[in-house]
Parts: C-alpha cells; structure tokens; sequence
C-alpha cells in the first residue's frame, strides 16, 4: 500500500479544526447558538426515527442474540425463571406477568397523587441512554404531544429527570441521577427546611447539598421538590429518600446518600407533566 | 475530497449512525454499550494519513454529538484529535500489516474514551468523569477491536477514489482493500 496523500500544513488544519469544535462547545453551552444546535439535533431525530424504527424491527433479533450471548449466564438464569413462571400460569391461568406489570405501572401513573391539578401526558420508555457518559432515556412522546424543553418528568415513586432534547415525537429525559441533574427540595417538619440534591452517576446515590451538620435525618426519610419561585419543578414531587447520614469531624455539612423514589433502572413507563418552569 | 468519495464516506457514516443507535444501543456489556462512531476518525486516520484524519474526525465527530446527550462539538473536537493522532502515529509504519489496524483500534479507542471524559470534565462537565470509566474503556475497546476489520474496509471504500482521481499528487493504492 502506498503512503497516504499528506496535506501540507496537517498541523494548522488540527488547529483550526480544534479552534472550530471549541468555539462550537463554548456557543452552545453559553445559548448562542443553543437554539441552532438543539433544532438541528431535532431534525436529524425526526429525519431518523423512521429509519431507526424499520433497522430496529430488521436487527432487533440479531441484537437479541448477540445481548444473549454476552450474558449467558443472566440468560439462563433468566430462562429458568421464565420456565418456571410458565409452569405456574399454566397451572393457575393466569394472565401474562409481563402484562399485569406493564398495567400495574401505568394504573400508577395514572393516579399520581403529588401531581395535583397539573396536566401530564404518559409515555413509553423507548431507550436507556445514548451515551455512557450520561444518565439519559429516551421517551416516545415531543412535541406533537405537546412536551417542551425542561418539562419534568415523574415516575410510580416520584420525580424521575427532565426534558432536555425534544423533537416532534421523541424526547430525551436527563434523569436525576445524572451527574449534571440538580434538584432544589425540602426536608423535615415544615415548612422544611432546604437542600440541593445532586446525581452523582447512572446507578448511583443521589448527594444532598446544603444540610447542615449534624440535623437529624431518618433513613427513609422522603425529600420533596421545594417549588421555589423559579425552580425547575412544582412543588412537593417525592424525589428520594434518605439512605444514610453522617457528620465528618470538622465538616460544616451533612454528607447525606439518598435513593430516588423512583426505580430509575426498571423504568417503561413515566409521565411528563406539562409544566414549564417560571423564567 | 469529490462528490464520489462525499456521498461514499456519507454512507458510510449513515451505516454507522444506523448500527450504533439500533443494535449497539441494544448490546449493553456491565450496564456500557459499544460506541462503533468513534472507529471513523481512528480508521480514517489510519488510511487518510494526519490531515485527512482529522477533517473527517471533526465531520463525523460532529454527526455523532446530534445523537448524543453531551456537549454538542464534544465527539468533534475529540474526534479530529485522535483522527491526527492515528495519522501521525501510523506516518511511518507499514499500513499494510493486518494486526496495525487492530492494534490501533484498541488503543486509540481507549485513549478516545479518556480523553473524552478528561475534555467534558475541563470543559464545564464534570460528572462526566464520575462514570466507570475502566469498565467503558475496555467494553468499547474491545468491541472496536473485533469489529475494525470488517469496519476498515468500510473506510478504505468510502474514502477511496478522492486519492486517485483528479489530483495530481495523489498517489493510486491507498483505498486497495
């Protein structure tokens, strides 16, 4: 094989290129050209969703497969469970676990009682994250549904993330776990006093910030959204409990783990609640 | 680079666009998916040379941030990186040898993921390096290993004719599969 063509100057073409996706970076994460970069992010969702469903329908067995055969074990532990469920509808005609599941969350959602009088839209949970460097899902209702940008999004438990991309019939929901989410709460008698809780990661602890060392806090204890005038969320959505609690020697804060109301790893079906929040 | 390689390398692209958001996204190994967008500035490195590598780095870089959560410009400022990197690292090297390629794969795409914690951490994100970086590094990794083979050949086809046609310093062979 011959030497590859070498431009002349490879050096100023990594520069400007480097200057160029930083400049990118900077103007998106300062809104300037937010508004660009989200609208084309938009279009190429709704120019793909189509495709993406038809492969989705061609290679969703061949993904099946090759998810099988990386975990074996998980599978086969997997299929004598379900081997054994077989047994028991069998013998007691019962109908499809599967189904009374999928029927038991949204008869949940359905009757979520912290939502109050705020109107909401139900939606299916169609992906887990398309990045590992983010705690993200993606949900099959936008904007024809009539769902917007930092709409919050709720759970069986409690609060669940917010919209943070939405084209005309998907959304992506940034959840609470993730290490950019901030949920400002109340805790305690009230009118409760304050705190932030911060994700720290996919899977892991929430973090609260702001509570004073040494309050007395009981695990399980349920930290509510504040609705503060210019929150991100209304008022009194359960967000997480208390895990654990301590006071380091010289710490001026609590150092406080919490987990989300919500099971944020077993999600299929969440709502979005259609309220924007006060600028 | 002429409208023949410009439509090839977009097809190639969309390919790889369509296999990461259908079955790579299905595939998750300890709760880490592989990510096929970044064997494109690395393969491109590798056969373009350092120039080439990191134009078509920052372009495809650019097509992977519109499906991607994190900071839009991110994979491309990444991308056209490692895309000059590759290139540079493999100047001198025979580019022929089977295991090159391989080799490569598994690095570079080590180094990509770190890099892209590093840089989204310096940038303004810095949950991003609260991640199970060691468990992403060796999911994609890998999985770019055993897919750069067929993925390789992909590039060389997409990137093929521009370097033998039209221009009179270019040098016949480097797309010969």
């Amino acid at each position: 094989m011959a030497p590859p063509r070498r431009s002349r100057r490879p050096r100023t073409t990594l520069l400007l290129l480097v200057l160029a996706a930083v400049t990118i970076i900077t103007l998106d994460a300062r809104g300037g050209l937010h508004v660009v970069t989200s609208g084309v992010r938009s279009g190429a969702s709704d120019a793909f969703s189509p495709i993406r469903s038809g492969v989705n329908a061609i290679v969703e067995p061949i993904g099946s497969f090759l998810a099988g055969s990386v975990h074996y074990g998980a599978v086969r532990e997997q299929n004598q469970k379900l081997q054994a469920e077989i047994d028991q509808l069998k013998m007691g005609n019962q109908s499809s676990v599967d189904q009374a599941e999928a029927l038991r969350q949204l008869s949940a959602l359905l009757h979520l009682t912290y939502l109050g009088n705020l109107q909401s839209v139900p939606a299916q949970v169609t992906d887990f994250g398309t990045s590992d460097f983010a705690a993200t899902i993606d949900i099959n209702v936008g904007r024809s549904d009539g769902v917007q940008l930092s709409m919050p999004v709720v759970g069986n438990g409690g609060l669940v993330g917010q919209i943070v991309k939405v084209s005309h019939h998907t959304a992506t929901v940034r959840l609470i776990s993730d290490g950019q989410s901030a949920v400002g709460v109340r805790y305690g008698p009230a009118p409760g006093a304050l705190a932030v809780l911060n994700g720290t990661g996919a899977g892991r602890p929430l973090s609260a910030d702001l509570v004073p060392s040494n309050t007395p806090l009981t695990p399980g204890e349920v930290m509510v959204t504040s609705g503060l005038q210019g929150a991100l969320f209304p008022a009194g959505i359960p967000v997480a409990h208390v895990v654990s609690s301590h006071t380091g020697d010289t710490a001026t804060q609590e150092s406080v783990s919490l987990l989300p109301e919500s099971d944020l790893t077993h999600l299929r079906y969440v709502t979005v609640v259609l309220w924007a929040p006060s600028t | 680079m002429n409208r023949s390689e410009l439509a090839r390398l977009s097809l190639v692209v969309v390919l790889f666009v369509v296999v990461q958001d259908t079955v790579m996204l299905d595939l998750r190994i300890g709760g880490v998916h592989p990510d096929i967008m970044l064997l494109l500035p690395i393969l491109a490195g590798i056969v373009g040379g350092p120039s080439r590598g990191a134009g078509i780095g920052f372009a495809t870089g650019l097509v992977a941030d519109l499906f991607l959560p994190t900071p839009f410009g991110l994979s491309a400022l990444v991308g056209c990186l490692v895309g000059f990197g590759v290139g540079l690292a493999t100047i001198a090297l025979d580019r022929s040898a089977w295991w090159l390629v391989l080799v490569v794969a598994l690095g570079a795409s080590a180094l990509y993921e770190v890099t892209y914690g590093v840089l989204g951490s310096v940038l303004g994100q810095p949950q991003m390096l609260h991640v199970a970086l060691a468990r992403i590094v060796v999911v994609v990794a890998v999985t770019n290993v055993l897919l750069a083979i067929v993925a390789v050949r992909l590039v060389k086809w997409g990137m093929a004719e521009a370097s033998t046609e039209g221009m009179p310093t270019s040098e016949a062979g480097i797309g010969a599969a």
